[in-house]
């Protein structure tokens, strides 16, 4: 049991489950009623998914140049892909789309500050 | 969309980023893939995010329309110019021999600059495009025509 | 392989959608698919230069047109029978060509054999660069990249020359507009 074997493992595990992450997102994107379930759907998967996937292939890497570029298509991934769902959250917002739900009480865009 | 402050400040993170990207896809053409269409393409897009957040007249005052003009037709010819260095230098247009000294070094300079006329022309040609469209869009609401859209939604 | 079956549906799913901003977006996932492909490929260059056209520049310009016009197509009644003949004709030819070519990526084809040895040989040894594609682009075909660079500004003077001028209010007679409502 040397310790590349373990790594190779790990990597491996995180690889795999990261995929199974990504699938599932995209069959909730697909089977939920709404845009904003399907944007709570996509997004979360599609952060969390990236982050297994890459950091899986760090594992693999070792400590080289290539980690750093992994790592800086990282953060990029972490900066832009929850923006871009809020941005999709207050367009819907923006062009009237109403939750779903039986207690919504009025969130229009004017009301947030943010 | 100025005052929403979360896409304020991953704006504020993102577009020197894409820019430095862009320079760096750029002048790296010769090493790793890259080039002039691609730098071009990157910095565009830089800009256009920083209109699609701020506006499109703090947009146009960060580069006037002048500015995107004159440097689409300065691209285009900064690459003829330096077929016509080769011409007037002595050898055939387009031909990087007479540029510098040794072979390899002319054959490089030669390229950095047709790349680089090549990635200024398509930076401005997307922007233009762009802002074409924005202010149609702006002057149609403006002139109070209605869109064909909102007759057609049905 | 997975790939070229994402490709096939998605170009299908493009061609039929009749809602623009659908087609939009199918449009986007076309072009990261295709750069995917060249990326399997060993493309580099053409790889970036697809998903940063096609799937970044060409989709923010496509919305920002589709600001301008109706949101979905006008339905096209009939079929045009002798259209659809020729087509299928023609296709089939292209296909049973397609078998005539020889075997892809084999080291004998005769692209392979002319000018193909010469550049990726002498490249380094003539400029000094190790990106093949940069050094013919704008080297060895210098004047083709010329040309590009001038078809790519012809096409910004086409758009504005197109968009420049102010829109005026439009005569429009109101039956027809009702007219085409019903049918559409």
């Amino acid at each position: 049991m040397s310790i590349e074997l373990i790594i190779q493992v790990i990597a491996a595990l995180m690889l795999g489950i990261g995929g199974i992450f990504a699938i599932i997102g995209g069959i909730g994107l697909m089977r939920f009623p709404d845009v904003f379930t399907r944007l709570h759907a996509g997004s979360i998967t599609d952060t969390l998914a990236p982050l297994l996937i890459i950091g899986g292939l760090v594992l693999l890497v070792g400590f080289d140049l290539l980690t750093f570029k992994l790592l800086a298509i990282l953060f990029f991934l972490l900066f832009t892909t929850p923006v871009a769902s809020h941005a999709t959250a207050r367009a819907a917002l923006a062009a009237g789309v109403q939750p779903l739900g039986e207690d919504t009480r009025g969130t229009g865009a004017s009301t947030s500050k943010s | 969309m100025k005052d929403n402050s979360i896409l304020v400040i991953v704006a504020r993170f993102l577009i020197p980023l894409v820019m430095l990207f862009g320079l760096y896809v750029q002048f790296h053409g010769e090493y790793s893939p890259g080039g002039g269409f691609q730098a071009g393409v990157l910095f565009a897009a830089a800009w256009i995010l920083f209109v699609l957040i701020y506006g499109l007249e703090t947009g146009l005052r960060v580069i006037p329309l002048r500015v995107i003009y004159s440097l689409g037709c300065l691209g285009v010819l900064l690459y003829c110019a330096v077929g016509l260095m080769g011409v007037i230098l002595g050898g055939r247009f387009l031909d990087y021999q007479p540029l510098l000294a040794t072979p390899q070094a002319a054959q490089q300079a030669g390229i950095i600059l047709v790349e680089f006329g090549v990635g200024v022309t398509v930076a401005s040609v997307v922007m233009m495009i762009f802002l074409q469209f924005a202010r149609r869009r702006a002057q149609s609401q403006a002139a109070g025509l209605e869109l064909d859209q909102e007759q057609d939604r049905s | 392989m997975v790939l070229l079956v994402l490709l096939l549906v998605v170009g299908t799913a493009v061609v039929l959608t009749r809602d623009l901003l659908k087609a939009t977006m199918l449009f986007a996932i076309y072009s990261l698919t295709i750069a995917g492909l060249f990326v399997i490929l060993d493309a580099g260059d053409v790889a970036l230069t697809e998903a940063a056209v096609g799937a970044g520049i060409s989709t923010i310009l496509i919305l920002a047109t589709l600001a301008l016009v109706p949101a979905r197509e006008h339905r096209q009644r009939g079929h045009n029978r002798p259209a659809l003949l020729i087509v299928f004709v023609t296709g089939a030819a292209l296909v049973y060509a397609v078998s005539d070519l020889p075997e892809f990526g084999s080291a004998d084809n005769p692209v392979h054999q002319h000018v193909g040895p010469y550049f990726i040989e002498q490249t380094y040894p003539d400029m000094g660069i190790p990106n093949m594609v940069a050094a013919v682009l704008a080297s060895y075909r210098s004047i083709d990249t010329m040309g590009e660079a001038i078809v790519i500004l012809t096409a910004g003077i086409a758009v504005f020359a197109l968009l420049s001028v102010p829109p005026r209010r439009r005569q429009r007679a109101p039956d027809a507009k009702t007219r085409s409502r019903d049918e559409g």
